[in-house]
């Protein structure tokens, strides 16, 4: 499990990225809001936990700059203000969640434990990318043509949808569209790619899916 | 007719030689029976005389030939473009673009040697097996309020078998990039000849 922390208080970030790391999390730590979006942009993560006060770019920024992209990542907001406002907002602009500072670190763990169970369920309905558009109600890749995806090829294809132009880990993709399973390897992404690059073909798109097990995937 | 055959027969032995195995399922010949010819031209208000029936109607001769593979069925077209007696009158690729309905199929109007006609259709096992079942299947003849229903469902199990087509095939080239991989006649040592 991957997550991002951006705190820009020094001390706070240092303890929380320990007492995750300790809870057997990865942890990229920012401290301010520009550099989140950053790694938001270029990386993929089971939840975010974003602070709202940050220098140069504030937290709801931020996770609206994400959902405008199409990130769908669970979203944990802190924040010192206990202002209604403040909550609303952050949830409109697309939170899973908040917790108001100060706070128990017990809290924190159980919601952070709450959202990666949750899983994605921020999702648009239909989505798009050039010249092919994915029907979540009927699984139906469309272009010039129509064909009918598996559950995991359509998970697979969305995913690299959602994120276009970002290079996927293998190991992100086994994790979170085989749920870790344990007879799912490299080479079952790989050859689910292979699937969705014919189908992707079949139906006359002009998107290909790059990359290999080794580095990744990504949509171009 | 039995020239066309002869030829198809060509190339299916060719390509058997190339694939290592027979892309074609099977072939069904057909002649258009005379009943059913009188019905096609009162149908297209063309007199039922011999002319409408083998110079204006295309499909007098009929052959289908199923395949395994999609990419089979273009092998074949274009073995079938390049034979030298025989001209390409006019090609529908319902594969690429299916037919509202679902139907998918490569339909090829050619001018045999002796000037007559022929429809040829080539398709996947799956393809066939779906127009042939949703032939058997009398809903256009229901006009009950499940029939927009039961044509949507119709299209979906195409869409289905067409991914599963694509899937068969993906699974094909695999094998066969790794039987190439492994084949000591590509250029590379053989497995267990390289130096460790």
């Amino acid at each position: 499990m991957k997550l991002l922390l951006a705190e820009d208080t020094a001390d706070l970030n240092r303890a929380l990225t320990a007492i995750l790391r300790h809870e057997g999390y990865a942890v990229d730590s920012v401290f301010d809001g520009e550099e989140a979006l950053r790694h938001i942009q270029t990386d993929s993560y089971d939840a975010i936990i974003l602070d709202i006060m940050m220098p140069r770019m504030n937290g709801i920024t931020v996770l609206r700059e994400a959902r405008n992209l199409n990130i769908i990542t669970p979203v944990l907001l802190l924040t010192a203000k206990a202002e209604i406002d403040d909550r609303v907002d952050g949830l409109d602009a697309g939170a899973d969640d908040y917790l108001t500072k100060p706070f128990s670190m017990k809290e924190l763990l159980a919601r952070v434990r709450a959202l990666t169970r949750r899983g994605t369920t921020y999702n648009p309905d239909d989505i798009r990318y050039r010249d092919v558009s994915l029907r979540s109600e009927s699984f139906e890749l469309v272009c010039e043509n129509t064909v009918r995806l598996s559950v995991k090829e359509f998970e697979l294809l969305q995913t690299l949808m959602l994120n276009p132009g970002k290079t996927i880990e293998t190991s992100f993709l086994i994790g979170h569209i085989w749920n870790g399973e344990p007879d799912a390897t490299p080479e079952t992404v790989d050859l689910y790619v292979s699937f969705l690059n014919r189908k992707l073909r079949a139906v006359s798109s002009k998107i290909e899916i790059s990359g290999d097990k080794e580095q990744g995937y990504s949509l171009e | 007719m039995a020239y066309l055959e002869q030829e198809i027969d060509k190339i299916r032995t060719d390509l058997k030689a190339s694939l290592g195995m027979d892309p074609v399922e099977h072939c069904l010949a057909r002649i258009k029976t005379e009943e059913s010819m009188r019905e096609k031209c009162r149908r297209n208000n063309l007199p039922e005389t011999e002319e409408s029936a083998l110079g204006a109607i295309h499909d007098a001769i009929g052959l289908r030939i199923v395949c395994a593979f999609v990419d089979d069925i273009y092998a074949i077209r274009d073995r079938i473009r390049a034979l030298p007696d025989v001209s390409v009158v006019r090609e529908k690729d319902y594969i690429r673009h299916a037919k509202p309905n679902g139907y998918r199929s490569y339909h090829m109007i050619l001018q045999l040697p002796d000037g007559y006609f022929a429809e040829i259709q080539l398709r996947t096992i799956s393809m066939d097996t779906w127009a042939a079942l949703e032939h058997h299947l009398k809903y256009k003849r229901d006009t009950g309020p499940q029939t927009d229903l039961i044509i949507q469902e119709l299209k979906r199990c195409a869409d289905e078998l067409a991914s599963t087509d694509l899937s068969m095939q993906t699974i094909r080239d695999m094998i066969q990039d790794r039987t190439g991989q492994d084949a000591p006649d590509n250029g590379k040592p053989p497995i267990g000849l390289t130096d460790k």
